[in-house]
């Protein structure tokens, strides 16, 4: 009992500023977020969420995110394994590419896809094979995946650094191929990574907006994300609305957080 | 031959292996010691197939396995840190190199079960291998790598992260486990405890090389490089055979009839050891004198060898020859010359007594 009060007591002046400061930060960023739940009745939240607009931005911004977050893992989960594991020529370079989408603001990624699959570069061609990116929700998909493949690349090449490769060789020597101890030994010691970085992906791409804005174009209920309803109803003055998309991005946000507390803060944090 | 490894050099850029030469028998035990980064660990990894060497090549029963997948080898790996599977119980790790093998879980439950009762873990197979102690988790690591019966089991420092008694206490159980199970062995080791206890054959290794590879009494009585005499210590090793113990005290007639005796115990059923005293804790004198020191013999000086500042000499006494070393100084002062006669002595404290059936009839 002493010794916790000796230690209480004796806090450093240093100790007590950074405290401080985080208490005063927090406070800050709750009431920022709080704003959000308290400008408008709980009614016409309730009215929002329910219209039929809002439906369809939720639908669109799930299905688009589930589907690209599905792809980002596809592709991130080999590339981020040879990072970590193999040597290769330009491995430094490619490293530093991949990235650098989470350095770039998210309008320029925008603008390059846009150019990009524009009818000029690539447009023309993917169009003669049935496909056209700009302005389709397919465009939303393609914003999303670039926007959030360098966050979950990060996550997995830190946690596939992490899982020792050790672990494989016994695994080889055993009797077991490189794609059996995958399946055995490297992907279940890291399946909180992956879990972690599954999340943030999808995270990333719900919350996507400059991107998906320039690429799919914001039209009302046809490339309508749950940010892009945001933007939109601001712009109209439908604040209600407004306001309502941003409290769902972030409920949708603090269940991502609270998943990630629980099941990946070890390995991932 | 069963294993040879021909020129082998690797390059991982902060280790590698240079034009490296290795044979063995089979059921032969071959610890490597060398100090850390001398790239030990990357040998058994390339003999294992994980990485591939830029020349040289690996025959295996005479079949030449260099480019041969892992797990084409037959060739199990035991860590330092015993890389036990997390995600699964004690007994999974045991059993997981079995279930690749059949999918009777009547076979796999008495292979486990009879591997289990060998390496004295029977009643650990439920746990979480995170709960066990060091030895524990060793022990499954060994019965995890033993089970599938490889053709050649490698070892990387499996004793370094144990204490001393867990570490004698496994050398016994691993010892007879490697023999019931008729495995041959290379054990990577910069510690000369597992030398002594374990091996037949010894290989000293530095910055990627090879130095010397031969019989543990030759390579640490003869050691054929300054860093290798540095490394292992020159030793004046003989083979002997156990008269008896009395009052602590252990006799062992050596081969030129000369007895000497030392404070250890021996375990061994078999009476023929070798003696190990270390040149440093030798006493030289012109004349007999009285005092606790148990062990003095009369010999003549055979060499004497000035290195920098310390002198060696090679007293032979009968067909055997001692060495000490000595100051120029006292050199000096006891009058040291080719031919003369002298005492040396030695405490019985000193004189490490190796009791190793195998060590003997290999010698």
């Amino acid at each position: 009992m002493y010794h916790k009060l000796h230690i209480d007591t004796m806090r450093t002046k240093l100790e007590i500023i950074f405290i401080t400061i985080s208490f005063i930060f927090t406070l800050l960023l709750f009431t920022v977020i709080g704003s959000l739940f308290i400008i408008i009745s709980p009614l016409d939240v309730i009215k929002s969420f329910f219209s039929y607009e809002m439906l369809y931005a939720m639908q669109l911004t799930i299905t688009t995110s589930l589907i690209s977050a599905a792809l980002v893992m596809l592709f991130a989960i080999p590339t981020a394994y040879s990072l970590s594991r193999y040597s290769f020529p330009l491995k430094t370079i490619i490293r530093s590419i991949l990235a650098i989408p989470m350095a770039l603001p998210e309008i320029v990624l925008g603008i390059a896809i846009l150019v990009l699959f524009s009818p000029s570069l690539l447009g023309e061609p993917l169009k003669k094979l049935g496909i056209t990116i700009i302005f389709t929700t397919t465009g939303i998909i393609v914003a999303q995946f670039f926007v959030a493949i360098p966050y979950a690349i990060r996550i997995l090449y830190s946690i596939f650094n992490y899982v020792n490769k050790r672990y494989e060789f016994v695994s080889r020597s055993l009797g077991y191929s490189e794609f059996e101890t995958l399946k055995n030994v490297t992907f279940p010691l890291a399946k909180n990574g992956i879990l972690a970085a599954g999340i943030v992906a999808l995270a990333r791409c719900i919350g996507t907006f400059a991107a998906v804005l320039f690429v799919a174009g914001g039209t009302y209920l046809k490339t309508e994300t749950l940010s892009i309803a945001l933007y939109l109803n601001l712009s109209f003055g439908n604040i209600n609305m407004a306001i309502t998309a941003g409290i769902i991005l972030v409920l949708i946000s603090f269940v991502a957080i609270v998943i990630l507390e629980k099941y990946a803060k070890e390995t991932y944090m | 031959m069963f294993l040879e490894v021909q020129n082998l050099s690797v390059d991982l850029g902060e280790f590698h292996l240079k034009d490296v030469s290795l044979e063995m028998e089979k059921n032969e035990y071959l610890v490597v010691i060398g100090p850390t980064g001398s790239g030990k660990s990357v040998l058994l990894e390339t003999i294992a197939g994980f990485y591939r060497p830029r020349y040289g090549k690996i025959y295996l029963q005479g079949s030449n396995i260099t480019n041969l997948t892992p797990e084409k080898r037959g060739i199990s790996i035991v860590y330092q840190d015993y890389m036990l599977f997390p995600n699964m119980s004690v007994f999974d790790n045991i059993a997981y190199g079995l279930k690749k093998k059949t999918d009777d879980r009547t076979i796999i439950e008495n292979k486990v079960l009879d591997m289990a009762k060998v390496l004295k873990i029977g009643h650990l197979l439920d746990r979480d291998p995170e709960t066990l102690s060091g030895g524990e988790k060793q022990r499954t690591a060994i019965a995890r790598s033993l089970i599938v019966e490889p053709h050649l089991l490698l070892m990387d420092e499996p004793f370094s992260a144990l204490d001393v008694n867990t570490q004698s206490y496994m050398t016994d159980l691993i010892k007879k486990a490697i023999e019931d199970y008729e495995t041959t062995c290379i054990h990577v080791s910069h510690n000369f405890n597992d030398v002594w206890s374990l091996a037949e054959q010894v290989a000293v290794m530095k910055d990627g090389v090879i130095l010397q590879r031969g019989i543990v009494t030759d390579v640490f009585s003869k050691p054929s490089y300054d860093f290798v005499a540095d490394f292992v210590g020159v030793q004046n090793v003989f083979e002997g055979e156990v008269l008896g113990r009395e009052k602590g005290v252990t006799s062992v007639k050596l081969k030129n009839g000369q007895t000497v005796y030392s404070s250890e115990s021996y375990y061994s059923d078999s009476k023929k050891v070798m003696v190990a005293i270390r040149p440093e804790n030798i006493i030289f004198s012109n004349e007999t004198f009285i005092s606790s020191v148990r062990n003095q013999i009369n010999g003549t000086i055979d060499e004497i060898i000035q290195v920098g500042p310390v002198v060696w000499i090679e007293v032979k006494v009968g067909d055997i020859t001692f060495k000490g070393m000595l100051t120029p100084s006292s050199c000096e002062k006891l009058g040291i010359k080719t031919g003369k006669e002298i005492y040396i002595s030695f405490k019985s404290i000193n004189v490490k007594i190796i009791d190793g059936e195998e060590s003997y009839n290999s010698v």
